[in-house]
């Protein structure tokens, strides 16, 4: 198969996923599956999140601190520029000064 | 107002192209040394849209992978998707027409900007979509014609964008101890289970997992959450 025949087949299973959830969604859903779809994006996002922070550059330590301020910071104000600036400026400068 | 809303969507996700642009041009540059042509890597990112399936495709055209296994691992990263259009659907009703055109640009970022902001309408979702497909392909784009001279995002650190963005995204979302249990305990068991499942599948599965476990807890609680 050419890798654009696997390139369209590839885009066709991604896109039968984005739209399966709004076919289903028509049906009449019990309000346990409602309570769990609330927490969809707190569990994903937590299974993206984790296990990304410790690279695999051996900067575990300092990747976990910065982490620790931008949540602190993120808890705080909630705003995705600033926490977005300072865990990456505190990831910068610990690399720089350790 | 509808304009305005596409606007607030294209905006919201302004703040995450810090960690797209590395991504996307070290993507184009390992789909290149894989082989693929410029109009591949442009055509997968144009047609996929989504950057983790796309980055292990890259690898496995590297090492000739069947096409089988390819399409597979796609399916298996991919399928959180089905989860946020649920999601999506049960929050906004929209036409089959524009379920049909926020489902092939939906992103974790673009659901993650809608829900931490509450504003479901069709407008925000595609503002918030299009502005990072927009800057996903650009910057496929300029990694494809560049080349080899992009550095390696781990060597700059710059891949610890992604965790910081999807802390970003979760923190917001986190309202009671419940969610902070749920959040934690579904990111400490992808990490033990990416080791030995693949981190696609581990996402998928402490997703679902953790959003079974959130609805049960919740449920045991006399005051229902809001």
């Amino acid at each position: 198969m050419t890798p654009v025949a696997t390139i369209l087949l590839m885009a066709g299973v991604t896109y039968l996923l984005r739209l399966a959830g709004f076919l289903l969604s028509g049906r009449r859903v019990a309000p346990f599956w409602l309570r769990s779809l609330r927490f969809v994006p707190i569990s994903v996002f937590g299974a993206l999140t984790i296990p990304a922070l410790p690279g695999q550059s051996g900067e575990a330590p300092i990747r976990f601190a910065a982490a620790a301020l931008t949540a602190l910071v993120l808890w705080r104000f909630s705003s995705p520029w600033l926490g977005i600036l300072v865990g990456m400026g505190t990831f910068w400068s610990l690399r720089l000064a350790l | 107002m509808v304009r305005g809303d596409f606007l607030r969507g294209f905006g919201s996700m302004i703040p995450l192209w810090v960690g797209v642009v590395p991504f996307g041009l070290a993507y184009a540059v390992s789909a290149r040394s894989a082989g693929l042509s410029l109009l591949e890597t442009q055509l997968m990112s144009l047609v996929v849209f989504a950057g983790s399936a796309q980055f292990s495709a890259a690898g496995l055209f590297l090492i000739n992978a069947s096409s089988v296994s390819l399409v597979l691992t796609t399916f298996i990263i991919n399928a959180r998707h089905l989860l946020y259009s649920l999601s999506l659907g049960q929050r906004a009703s929209y036409s089959w027409g524009r379920q049909a055109i926020s489902a092939f640009f939906l992103t974790d970022e673009a659901f993650g900007i809608v829900t931490s902001q509450g504003n479901y309408g069709f407008a925000f979702l595609l503002g918030a979509e299009l502005s990072l497909y927009g800057v996903w392909n650009l910057s496929t784009f300029l990694g494809a014609l560049v080349g080899e001279v992009v550095p390696d995002p781990t060597v700059l650190g710059a891949d610890f964008v992604f965790p910081v963005a999807f802390l970003a995204l979760l923190i917001p979302l986190i309202r009671s101890r419940l969610d902070l249990a749920v959040a934690a305990g579904a990111g400490v068991a992808a990490l033990l289970l990416a080791g030995q499942i693949g981190s696609g599948l581990a996402i998928l599965i402490t997703g679902v997992g953790g959003s079974l476990l959130g609805a049960w807890l919740s449920g045991r609680e006399d005051n229902p959450s809001p």
